[in-house]
């Protein structure tokens, strides 16, 4: 029978050998539902997670490099490992795209006058985009229209971007076999027919499977209780939340704003435990934004939907959607995605 | 009337389809139906245009925009008098042409008109242009002024660097002494005037409903546990009140948007107990129909209502036609 005090992640040979069944024991809150799916009893521990610090692997990536990838907004999708996929065959697979691509906009499907079909397609790698070493190196993909002037070497405008990464991937790596790479994590930028067709050229090539990610309220709290314990040497922005109210007629929507230094100390005052954020401290980093709400306005806001969080560290949004602005923590709202991804997975 | 004017009313008029020409023009109302007679609406579309054009000559195209109201949104600007300065008897004549006065000396081309309404108010458009360049006719901005009272209402404009200006302009020939804008935009010109003109009832001293609330049916189940049933209809009574006093009877004013900054300490046990400082909140709600959506949470019982507007009491005496869009902190309710 399946035993539960072993956390460690071993392939089980059990009757169904779902894939479910691989992932056992990767974060605690996966221990939970897991839990809860095989009924099986199991002792609560509220799950906790390191403030994002500045990693060692993060001092080597150049900040020029990854200057792009900040202030932009990315649309989140979860991705099962890539079968054989080879870093080796990067201009190969630049060039089957591109093909691919000028296909599927041949094929009259939008016809629009005037597309312009000289695109290239660049995969290159995103050196340090890792948590661990043993993090699958993280890659990118971009569109990009070809220059019109020939003579010229220069690139031409950047259509579209989409990169792959894996930041702390440990529990999925540990049960997929070698031919397989995993990175979990997607994120573009552009077009929304482009992310399509693109998606449809991976999932041919490499058997693997996009999935939107969400976000739901629960994982907005967490965002906004550990960018708000993250160390700034200077405020860009508000921490905001927004919330949706479904009212009917018509909806209301709250937008709540606090100076950055007083959410900063709101939260040293709730922060009890070094280096770590506890579900206790988000919860009741919530209440006392809720109750501070409530009490000038009598209205509950732990009853309505959090829609949306906002910091000067980043910002997300339950559709699925993030902006990073601030490079020193990049690595560390990256993890979190990645673990969000790793579950949606499973 | 000047040329790019002209010019602007014939563009109007040409796009509105002739079946409905007849009824938009007399929606407009600022043509007298003698006027509208003389007009033979079978000619060509030009010829009729054209007709109409020199009709409008004496009016400003200003009733377009009274009609259409609705597709701008309005800001409210509040002008305050000087301490000490007299209120002086308002004179039309003097304020439009001290405001026409100000705007031309700053900017040398710059449209104005006005129109005078029943309720003591002026309407007035201004075309903004350059010192180069000749008023932009199809970038207006109106500005709605009720001579009794401080308030202004603007059409939101893009051209933000002419605001101080209109703001000026508008204290000037007014005599104020200076002029804020308030929190408060809608698409809803009547809405604003509504809230701003405390027409809007939500005084519980003022308020006496008409009905009985017993007489409003709660639709209870009726073979639910006696007690039970006691225990909601209190609830539900109670929540109807409250419901009742704070908003009235009468259709919510349409307001979209309300905006409130916070700088309250905050408390809840020992947090931030030694904090001297105030937390700094901007709060915004924002809704297709704000007040109408607020007032639906109550009977889900997710809210008790709050008193946005509160005026404290000490509203309509002298200066103080105050808005307290800084929210005051509620007295804990010792009846819950």
């Amino acid at each position: 029978m399946d035993s539960y005090d072993a956390p460690q992640v071993t392939p089980r040979q059990s009757s169904s050998s779902r894939p479910e069944n691989y992932f056992i024991g990767a974060t605690p809150l996966q221990k939970r539902l897991e839990s809860v799916r095989k009924q099986t009893p199991f002792v609560l521990t509220p799950p906790r997670r390191k403030i994002p610090q500045c990693s060692q692997l993060q001092e080597d990536v150049d900040p020029q490099r990854v200057a792009f990838l900040l202030h932009k907004q990315w649309t989140l999708y979860s991705l099962t490992p890539l079968y054989k996929f080879s870093y080796t065959h990067l201009k190969e697979y630049s060039r089957l795209l591109s093909a691919f691509i000028v296909a599927e906009k041949q094929k009259g499907l939008a016809v629009e006058v005037g597309e312009d079909f000289n695109i290239k397609v660049i995969f290159s790698t995103l050196l340090g985009m890792k948590g661990t070493q043993k993090d699958s190196e993280a890659f990118l993909v971009q569109i990009l229209s070809k220059s019109q002037v020939p003579s010229e070497n220069r690139e031409g405008k950047v259509l579209w971007t989409g990169w792959f990464c894996c930041i702390f991937g440990d529990s999925l790596l540990e049960t997929v076999s070698e031919d397989f790479t995993c990175l979990p994590l997607f994120l573009a930028n552009g077009a929304e027919s482009n992310t399509a067709i693109i998606g449809t050229w991976f999932q041919k090539t490499f058997d693997c499977y996009f999935s939107p990610l969400a976000i739901n309220a629960f994982n907005l709290s967490w965002m906004a209780a550990m960018w708000t314990a993250c160390k700034m040497d200077h405020y860009m922005a508000a921490t905001e939340f927004l919330w949706s109210v479904p009212c009917s007629p018509q909806s209301l929507d709250i937008s709540y704003a606090i100076h950055p230094e007083d959410a900063k100390a709101l939260w040293d005052s709730v922060h009890k435990t070094p280096g770590e954020v506890t579900q206790e401290e988000v919860d009741l980093f919530m209440d006392c934004l809720y109750s501070h709400f409530h009490r000038h306005f009598k209205i509950h806001l732990s009853a309505t939907r959090l829609v949306r969080v906002s910091t000067s560290v980043a910002s997300a949004h339950t559709d699925g959607r993030i902006k990073i602005l601030c490079h020193k923590y990049l690595i560390g709202v990256l993890a979190y995605l990645t673990e969000l991804a790793i579950f949606q997975i499973e | 009337m000047d040329e790019t004017v002209a010019e602007f009313i014939k563009r109007t008029i040409l796009k509105i389809p002739m079946t409905e020409m007849t009824t938009i023009l007399k929606a407009w109302d600022f043509l007298s139906e003698n006027q509208l007679q003389t007009v033979n609406f079978r000619q060509r579309k030009e010829s009729v245009v054209q007709h109409l054009v020199e009709l409008c000559e004496p009016f400003s195209p200003l009733s377009d925009t009274q009609v259409h109201r609705h597709q701008k949104m309005w800001d409210v600007f509040q002008m305050s008098k000087g301490p000490g300065e007299d209120i002086d008897l308002f004179d039309m004549k003097q304020f439009k042409s001290s405001f026409k006065k100000v705007l031309q000396r700053a900017l040398k081309n710059v449209t104005v008109s006005f129109r005078d309404t029943e309720e003591n108010a002026v309407w007035i458009r201004i075309a903004w242009g350059t010192q180069y360049t000749k008023p932009n006719q199809y970038k207006p901005t109106y500005v709605v002024y009720y001579s009794q009272t401080p308030y202004a209402f603007t059409s939101f404009s893009r051209l933000k660097s002419n605001i101080p200006l209109l703001g000026q302009a508008l204290t000037i020939a007014s005599k104020h002494h200076e002029i804020v804008k308030m929190d408060l935009r809608s698409r809803y010109l009547d809405s604003l005037k509504a809230i701003v003109f405390k027409q809007y009832n939500q005084n519980f001293e003022t308020h006496n409903p008409t009905t009985p609330l017993q007489e409003r049916s709660l639709g209870l189940h009726v073979n639910m546990d006696s007690r039970i049933i006691h225990e909601n209809a209190m609830e539900k009574e109670r929540v109807q009140r409250v419901t009742q006093e704070t908003f009235g009877d009468y259709p919510q004013p349409q307001l979209e948007f309300a905006q409130y900054k916070l700088e309250t300490k905050f408390k809840n046990g020992g947090i931030l107990a030694e904090r001297e400082e105030p937390l700094r909140c901007l709060i915004k709600f924002s809704s297709p129909h704000l007040l109408e959506a607020l007032k639906s949470l109550a009977p889900a019982g997710e809210c008790r209502i709050p008193k946005l507007f509160c005026s404290s009491g000490s509203c309509s005496q002298g200066n103080s036609y105050l808005y307290h869009l800084y929210f005051p902190l509620l007295p804990d309710n010792p009846r819950c």
